[in-house]
């Protein structure tokens, strides 16, 4: 027997949560799991990227309601992956992405740091 | 998806570009791809642009036959480096 756990977010609530958090937060990170618990590892490589830069990431745990997340967050990038980060209101990308730029040594400029 | 066809279908959408796809978690596991993609077209781009080019070449396969494959983009010269 399976249980499913009903999300304890309503779509629109998602929706106003990530517009918040883009507007509000000079970095979000949108990821699976928290800081303390990263429960995927390519959020946990984009934590850590921008751990390097900046203390002060905000970070949204997307497992609370994944597939309402997807939709918001695609809104705002294109994308439909976790993890994203914005910074300044700004789509930076993924774990990738984050760590294509650090490679290159834009990764500091980029976060604002 | 056989990472074959993965550079096979990058090399095809983005101009003049080498496409080198492999296994990072071994050959066991064709789910998670990594792929290494070479091509004067990303001159000039951002990071973002240059993997969205990556992305729009592999097309609605990354949301049907690919599990996922993690970028890196360079162009001829920084490939030198």
């Amino acid at each position: 027997m399976s249980f499913e756990p009903e999300p304890s977010l309503s779509p629109e609530e998602v929706q106003e949560q990530v517009d918040a958090a883009i507007e509000q937060n000079e970095v979000v990170l949108f990821m699976k799991g928290n800081e303390l618990m990263p429960q995927c590892g390519y959020s946990k490589r984009a934590l850590g990227l921008i751990g390097q830069y900046r203390e002060d990431i905000a970070t949204v745990d997307t497992l609370e309601a994944l597939d309402s997340y997807r939709e918001a967050l695609e809104e705002h990038s294109g994308w439909t992956t976790i993890p994203q980060t914005f910074v300044d209101g700004e789509f930076v990308g993924g774990s990738d992405v984050l760590a294509e730029l650090d490679e290159k040594g834009e990764l500091e400029e980029t976060l604002d740091a | 998806m056989e990472p074959e066809e993965v550079a096979a279908l990058i090399e095809e959408g983005i101009p003049d570009a080498t496409a080198t796809v492999g296994q990072p978690r071994g050959v066991d596991d064709d789910d998670h791809l990594a792929a290494e993609v070479v091509s004067p077209a990303f001159e000039g781009e951002t990071v973002l642009d240059r993997h969205e080019m990556v992305y729009d070449a592999l097309g609605e396969h990354m949301t049907t036959d690919i599990h996922a494959v993690e970028l890196t983009t360079k162009t001829p010269e920084e490939a030198e480096e």
